[in-house]
């Protein structure tokens, strides 16, 4: 007997210890990241049976215990990869609403200074000084834009940058999973399921705890203990214990883009559709280039694009002070189209974007495709598609996106594939190429003049010159009242009549000489037989602001999205679509926290270390081990008695 | 629940990070004035903020333009305020003039002084602006308008064109007048015909400028209004006819203009109207008329044109060449002299009354601009307010929830030194 409760107090001793050793290993442990606490869990030896029935044997540890829930830990990871996607996200578009948050560097001061420098003009048409501040005000206004694209620009290829980093951070660490994969699949087949190598577990989670920061991935739980993991549409990236890697490289269509790929196990390469890469980091950056940044840039160009083409054309039907038509002002910009890297190197064909009217441009991106014998295009941002044999048949007249395209003296071959960029680039190319302030045109290269002898009131007005066909005008054009017939006679120009009736028309009729500059003009009043009108070149017209106040009415007109705005109506709308996804992202960033934190909560409140529980668990188990070290005293001292009982 | 110690710290740091940051966007607000830190905070308030700016600075823009047209439309005023002053001034000397007294010495001392004020209506028709431009040449700012001598009389180099300013949104005003519109297309005569008495008259007769006593008849589209009026002596008897110069007949007797004597009889004194008087003369009504003084030689003429543009400049040169010529003692002469200085007293009036159209129209486009400049400034108020409610911070609300802030971050602060001093071992082996 006395050696049976030897045994049974070394049982106790030993069980106390062991449990001790767990509390200290939970409170060295209190603040590691990813420790799950532990808990000793005791059992009773198996009795001896005896004729009067079992006697304990005291107790044994049966295993040490993850206090843990499968549940609390996917969605924690969830959470935070959610999470990191919209830290990630938040971060890029913080650059860009801080760009745009001071109203003194943005588009809009400089926009605005340039029409003022215009409409200071009117008063001073032969100012120098005037006109010349007109071109440095362009030239503040384009380089603006230029800054603020090359600011995108440079946010793009940080992106890029970033992305090859998280893709080496992936490749990483899927490979150190894989790793313990096997590591814990080799212990616990010799432990058995029951006693688990918990720490091995623990690490492991951090790291598919890190990987999901950078992109979501699935986990699939193996019998043997490893953990399947696949990311995008269910490519694995780590199957027990292989990984496969990702790789980050030039997009196919378009070069400056990085994009991801995936090597699937047999070798092959499989480009990753962005919009599945969801989730961490990448998925952060990617939504933000393809949803935010490029629409961006698109829509900032579309602005310089308008401007440019806009003022162009009516700058073009002016006079400048030297007598001489007016000539391009901004650079004459066009679109992009990028080809595939995948496209027939033979037949290397090229595609011209050139802009037909900047007024119905939209701020996607569309890609065109050739399948030998029609040619496809599709809007990227809706996925609208046309179809046509000739490469000029898209788009359709009916719904003109404003630009046409054409592949010069190049062919394009079955399967090519091109990236049509209509504004992308607009802003980064605008310049300002007019520099001589003389040539500013001002003036409109026709006049009107009513003869000094005529005795009637008839008046015509100063007119407007509408395009650009006819000009200069080759000489003057007369018009002289004949009153039995209520026409005008016309001499010069498109020759022929007028009719125009005194008693009817005196408040004013309309005429316009489509062939000579589109002149439109009004006649009113009553002239009287024989009194006559010229329209002449308007040489020497140095003192007309005719022009100028054409060109000042642009900054107020709606020449944009089909007519619904203006220049600034569509960079406030690009500022306001900016700040609502930034505001967006930052409320859901706000919600996420709040997520993450609950759900945080709920799973260190299962398995996190709480240092006082410990702190009673340690006085606890020294008190039982304390026990245990009486009762073998005890046992001590029952065998002296018994000796004792023999002297 | 159970708390694990890592977020008993967790919870306790991340809300005194958020408290801090809050308080630091906060703080930001108050120091720069701002509601709307960066486009995220109010998308649509900084869009509309970006459009109401531009209205704003358009609005500002056209104030610049008011003035600039205020100060181009008075300068244009005090010039053709002087020419009016001017044109006066000749035509108190053309009164004088016109006096049976005077001898030919006292009207060529007369015409001296017009020829002086001649070249001063040259100056100021010729006048430039603050940047250099001429004031009345149309387009052609650069070109001098006006060039010329008394003799050789004076041509406009200039244009009709004139400048325009946009002065608000939807307005745009001109703001200067062409030389022509101002000094040459005043209406001739009385301002709806003119007498011209032919040079090779010999009579006596001087002529009034005569009147229109029927506009609706004179301003009808059938009115030729090219008329001679004959005359004929014979017999001490002065008779004379009214033809017809479109069609080469007789007003009065339909036909061809027949000899001496003439349909109507000319009494000293009478008015000669271009109405039938019915009897054999056919119907016909022009509704004008003019009279005459002295008594009209035989075959001298008179011509009756509906007015056309009469430059000032003529007026003045010919009234001049006119004054220097001698007359003392030529009844004929002082005749022609008298009828000159008659015609040019008419086209001086109808000239002045031109430069006060002009005139009229730069005052009531200064009166518009003035108008339009006080609307402009409750405009711009308005955007002010608007830009303001978009942006700006309401500073006691701010101010308010700064106090509430920091009181609500002390409190933390304290609590969590609070609840993170309590441990378990802080009584362990005591």
């Amino acid at each position: 007997m006395g050696t049976q409760l030897y045994n049974i107090g070394i049982t106790g001793l030993n069980a106390a210890q062991a449990a001790l050793v767990t509390t200290g290993h939970n409170i060295s442990n209190a603040s590691t990241a990813g420790y799950t606490r532990q808990q000793v869990i005791l059992g009773t030896n198996d009795p001896q049976m005896t004729g009067s029935g079992f006697l304990g044997q005291g107790a044994r540890v049966e295993t040490v215990r993850r206090i843990y829930s499968q549940f609390l830990t996917a969605q924690v990871m969830e959470a935070r990869t959610q999470s990191a996607e919209y830290d990630a996200f938040a971060e890029q578009i913080g650059a860009l609403d801080n760009l745009l948050a001071d109203e003194q560097a943005g588009m809009s001061p400089a926009m605005t200074d340039f029409f003022d420098a215009i409409q200071s003009v009117t008063a001073s048409p032969t100012s120098l000084a005037a006109r010349q501040s007109v071109i440095s005000s362009a030239q503040a206004m384009t380089a603006r834009f230029n800054s603020l694209d090359l600011r995108m620009e440079q946010v793009g290829d940080q992106i890029n940058g970033e992305i090859s980093g998280a893709v080496g951070e992936i490749n990483q660490l899927v490979s150190q999973i894989a790793r313990y994969n096997d590591q814990i699949a080799v212990a616990q087949s010799t432990t058995g399921p029951n006693r688990l190598a918990n720490d091995m577990l623990d690490a492991r989670e951090r790291l598919i705890s890190e990987l999901n920061d950078i992109v979501r991935v699935t986990q699939l739980q193996q019998s043997d203990g490893a953990i399947n993991l696949f990311i995008g549409n269910g490519q694995p990236v780590v199957v027990g214990g292989s990984a496969f890697t990702l790789t980050a490289s030039p997009s196919i269509e378009d070069a400056s883009r990085t994009e991801v790929s995936y090597t699937a196990p047999g070798g092959s390469v499989l480009r990753l559709q962005e919009d599945t890469l969801s989730g961490g980091k990448l998925g952060g950056l990617l939504s933000f280039r393809r949803n935010t940044l490029d629409l961006a840039q698109n829509a900032l160009g579309r602005v310089a694009l308008g401007i440019a083409e806009q003022f162009n054309a009516q700058h073009q039907l002016g006079q400048d002070l030297n007598g001489a038509l007016g000539t391009a002002f901004f650079n004459t910009l066009s679109g992009t189209a990028l080809p595939a890297s995948t496209n027939d190197t033979v037949a290397a064909a090229n595609v011209n974007v050139t802009i037909s009217d900047s007024s119905e441009l939209t701020t996607s991106d569309y890609r065109l495709r050739f399948d030998g014998a029609n040619y496809t295009l599709t809007r990227l941002s809706d996925n609208v598609s046309w179809s046509a044999a000739t490469l000029g048949g898209v788009p359709p007249a009916g719904s003109p996106q404003g630009f046409t395209l054409d592949s010069g003296a190049t062919t394009l071959a079955a399967g090519d594939s091109f990236l049509i960029q209509p504004t992308r680039n607009a802003a980064s190319e605008i310049r300002t190429v007019l520099t001589d302030p003389r040539m500013l045109a001002v003036a409109m290269p026709i006049s009107t003049s009513a003869a000094l002898a005529n005795t009637g009131n008839g008046r015509i007005s100063a007119g407007t010159v509408t395009s650009a066909t006819g000009l200069p005008l080759g000489g003057a054009i007369t018009l002289t009242f004949d009153a039995t017939t209520n026409t005008f006679n016309v001499v010069g120009g498109p020759g022929g009549t007028l009719a125009y009736d005194p008693t009817t028309d005196s408040a004013g009729k309309t005429f316009t000489f489509a062939g000579q500059g589109g002149f439109t003009f009004d006649l009113s009043g009553t002239p009287r037989n024989g009194d006559t009108f010229t329209i002449q070149p308007n040489a020497s017209g140095q003192g007309d602001n005719r022009n100028l106040l054409a060109l000042a009415a642009l900054q107020s007109g709606k020449t944009l999205a089909s007519g619904t705005t203006g220049f600034q109506g569509a960079y406030a709308q690009m500022v306001a679509d900016i700040g609502a996804q930034a505001r967006e992202v930052k409320v859901n960033q706000s919600a996420q926290t709040v997520l993450l934190n609950r759900v945080t909560e709920s799973q260190q409140s299962l398995s996190g270390v709480n240092l006082d529980e410990e702190a009673a668990n340690l006085l606890r188990y020294q008190q039982a081990y304390q026990a245990a070290g009486k009762m073998i005293e005890l046992a001590s001292r029952l065998f002296d008695t018994v000796l004792q009982l023999g002297g | 629940m159970r708390i694990s110690t890592n977020t008993l710290y967790d919870t306790g740091t991340s809300g005194l990070l958020r408290q801090s940051s809050d308080l630091f966007r906060l703080q930001q607000q108050l120091s720069s004035g701002r509601r709307v830190l960066a486009p995220s905070d109010d998308p649509v308030a900084s869009a509309r903020a970006l459009e109401i700016d531009q209205s704003k600075s358009m609005n500002d823009q056209f104030a610049l333009n008011r003035r600039d047209a205020t100060s181009a439309l008075g300068f244009a005023e005090s010039q053709l305020a002087t020419a009016g002053d001017l044109l006066g001034t000749i035509r108190e000397r053309l009164v004088q003039a016109r006096s049976a007294a005077l001898s030919d010495s006292d009207r060529k001392a007369i015409a001296i002084d017009i020829r002086a004020m001649f070249s001063e209506m040259m100056g100021i028709a010729n006048s430039r602006d603050a940047f250099g431009d001429y004031l009345f040449s149309g387009y052609k700012s650069t070109t001098q308008p006006f060039s010329g001598s008394v003799e050789a009389g004076v041509s406009y180099a200039g244009d009709d064109g004139q400048r325009e300013a946009q002065v608000a949104s939807n307005r745009r005003l001109a703001i200067s007048d062409s030389g022509n519109s101002v000094f040459m297309r005043a209406p001739a005569g009385n301002g709806n015909f003119s007498l011209t008495p032919d040079p090779a008259n010999r009579g006596t007769a001087v002529l009034d400028s005569g009147s229109v006593s029927d506009m609706s008849k004179w301003s009808d589209p059938n009115n030729p209004g090219d008329f001679d009026v004959v005359f004929a002596v014979s017999g001490g008897v002065t008779t004379y006819d009214i033809i017809d110069n479109s069609s080469g007949n007789s007003l009065l007797t339909g036909a061809a203009p027949g000899g001496a004597p003439l349909p109507r009889v000319f009494l000293k004194g009478d008015t000669i109207t271009l109405r039938s008087n019915g009897g054999s003369e056919p119907p016909f009504d022009f509704g004008a008329r003019f009279s005459m003084t002295g008594a009209p030689a035989d075959g001298d003429r008179v011509s009756m044109n509906i007015s056309s543009a009469q430059s000032v400049f003529d007026t003045i040169g010919d009234v001049i060449l006119a004054l220097e010529q001698p007359a003392s003692g030529d009844a004929n002469a002082l005749a022609k002299t008298s009828n000159a200085i008659g015609s040019a007293m008419s086209n001086i009036d109808q000239a002045n009354d031109n430069l006060l159209t002009a005139r009229a129209r730069i005052g009531s486009r200064t009166t518009e601009l003035a108008a339009l400049d006080s609307l402009g400034e409750e405009v711009n108020l308005q955007f002010e307010t608007s830009l303001s409610n978009l942006r700006d911070l309401n500073y006691t609300e701010a101010i308010s929830k700064l106090t509430q802030n920091l009181s609500y971050f002390q409190a933390a602060q304290q609590s969590f030194m609070k609840v993170s001093g309590l441990s378990l071992f802080n009584y362990i082996g005591a």
